[in-house]
């Protein structure tokens, strides 16, 4: 176990006043709050900061901390002097309202849990009612590919969740493989309530809930937009000229596209119902133009310069038109 | 195995769901945090009120803003707000940027 410094957790010293560790506390929380930050250490920060705050607040147990921290630096091995008791047990009812219910994994440490006690599963906020015994939802991850968003699938999750026995000690996690239904049309970011399939509930109380988080896995041709998807299609100059058919490919397989005479790079053409499905309506797929020259190698050839240097002369276009009017 | 969509839920359902007394959830209601469905539904009696399910992680988090942050509800609002169009700006700034790299290099 390591020893916790939470003075330099929350960057104060430890002769701070409460209302400097308040408002350490404070700025830190709001820069790790995972609700809040997307750096990818957040939740742990923020847990770490929540539990130095916890103890630091609370007169008698920051007193009893002091007294501890006499014989732990932060960082290194630490086990409590022989015969150290906490004098507060049962650090739940003390007001520390960090709940288990949200945020996944253990909320103190171990170093906390040495120090001041079991406090998993026992505390509740004040605005938490009755039901607060009920067992933890569980969210997860869900990707899901764009092809798979076109009719109902069913996926097998596995997942592994916290248990607590009647007095909220923490048991072996349970590990769960559940197959669920991905209903056609699910949009990014959706969340999908299984009911009843989270952690068990404490005692009596029922089971949580699993959220299925769903998360479309970014196509290497298609764009989301909405309903909608994008895709760019590269044609030769000649093609844009003089109009041509192309096989394009959509998510459920390749179609015919009629390329018109006359086409510019970047417009869009509409292939309608070839989008993603979704309640109100079918999605469309977009089509973007974009002219592209062939490679040096064939225009070194005399024959195509000689072709090249002919539309040079033939045709009247100045593609920087704009820029003459402008000026 | 089942897999349950609800169309919509009721307060009680709700607050069960997301841990949080029925005053708190009305509090929560009149910041305008979450909205039952529905046009002019705050002239109606709380227990009448329907929500999507969507809204059960809206108002969690609004909770935990609460409670960790030490904002009030008004601030939670705005905050809420903002996180969301933050959100949006960066899966917009995604896809714009993946249409470029579409665009730009074979």
């Amino acid at each position: 176990m390591k020893f916790k410094d939470y003075y330099k957790i929350l960057g104060v010293e430890p002769n701070s006043e409460l209302k400097t560790i308040k408002t350490a506390y404070r700025k830190l929380a709001r820069k790790y709050h995972p609700d809040v930050s997307e750096a990818k250490e957040a939740e742990e920060k923020f847990k770490e900061v929540a539990e130095a705050y916890a103890v630091l607040k609370d007169k008698k147990k920051r007193a009893e901390y002091d007294e501890i921290r006499q014989y732990g630096r932060h960082g290194q091995q630490f086990t409590p002097p022989p015969g150290w008791q906490s004098a507060h047990n049962g650090a739940g009812q003390s007001g520390f309202t960090y709940s288990s219910s949200d945020f996944s994994g253990s909320d103190m440490s171990d170093f906390f849990e040495s120090l001041f006690g079991q406090s998993r599963g026992r505390q509740r906020p004040p605005y938490e009612n009755n039901f607060a015994q009920r067992g933890q939802d569980v969210e997860i991850e869900m990707p899901v590919f764009l092809e798979d968003t076109l009719k109902q699938e069913t996926k097998t999750v596995a997942y592994e969740m916290p248990h607590y026995d009647v007095n909220g000690q923490p048991l072996t996690s349970i590990k769960k493989n559940l197959q669920v239904k991905i209903p056609k049309g699910v949009e990014d970011n959706a969340r999908i309530r299984v009911k009843g399939q989270g952690a068990p509930g404490i005692g009596e109380a029922p089971s949580g809930d699993l959220y299925l988080h769903i998360r479309l896995v970014p196509h290497p041709f298609f764009n989301v937009e909405g309903h909608n998807l994008n895709i760019t299609v590269p044609i030769a100059p000649w093609e844009a000229a003089l109009g041509t058919q192309v096989l394009v490919p959509t998510l459920s397989g390749k179609i015919k596209l009629s390329i018109p005479k006359n086409s510019q790079s970047g417009q869009r053409l509409r292939i309608k119902g070839r989008g993603l499905p979704s309640k109100i309506k079918q999605g469309d797929l977009f089509a973007s133009l974009k002219i592209v020259m062939p490679p040096t190698a064939s225009q070194t050839n005399s024959e195509i310069i000689a072709l090249w240097k002919k539309m040079s002369e033939s045709i009247d276009f100045d593609p920087r038109s704009v820029w003459s009017k402008a000026s | 195995m089942r897999t349950t969509l609800l169309l919509q839920i009721t307060t009680e359902e709700i607050c069960r769901l997301s841990n949080i007394n029925i005053d708190t959830m009305v509090e929560i209601v009149e910041h305008g945090i979450i909205q039952p469905k529905g046009g002019d539904n705050l002239k109606h009696q709380p227990d009448s009120w329907l929500f999507d399910p969507e809204l059960i992680g809206t108002a969690k988090k609004a909770i935990r803003l609460h409670r960790d942050l030490d904002i009030d509800w008004a601030g939670i609002a705005l905050a809420i707000e903002l996180l969301d169009e933050l959100d949006t700006l960066r899966n917009e700034n995604l896809v714009l940027k993946r249409c470029l790299d579409h665009l730009s290099n074979d």
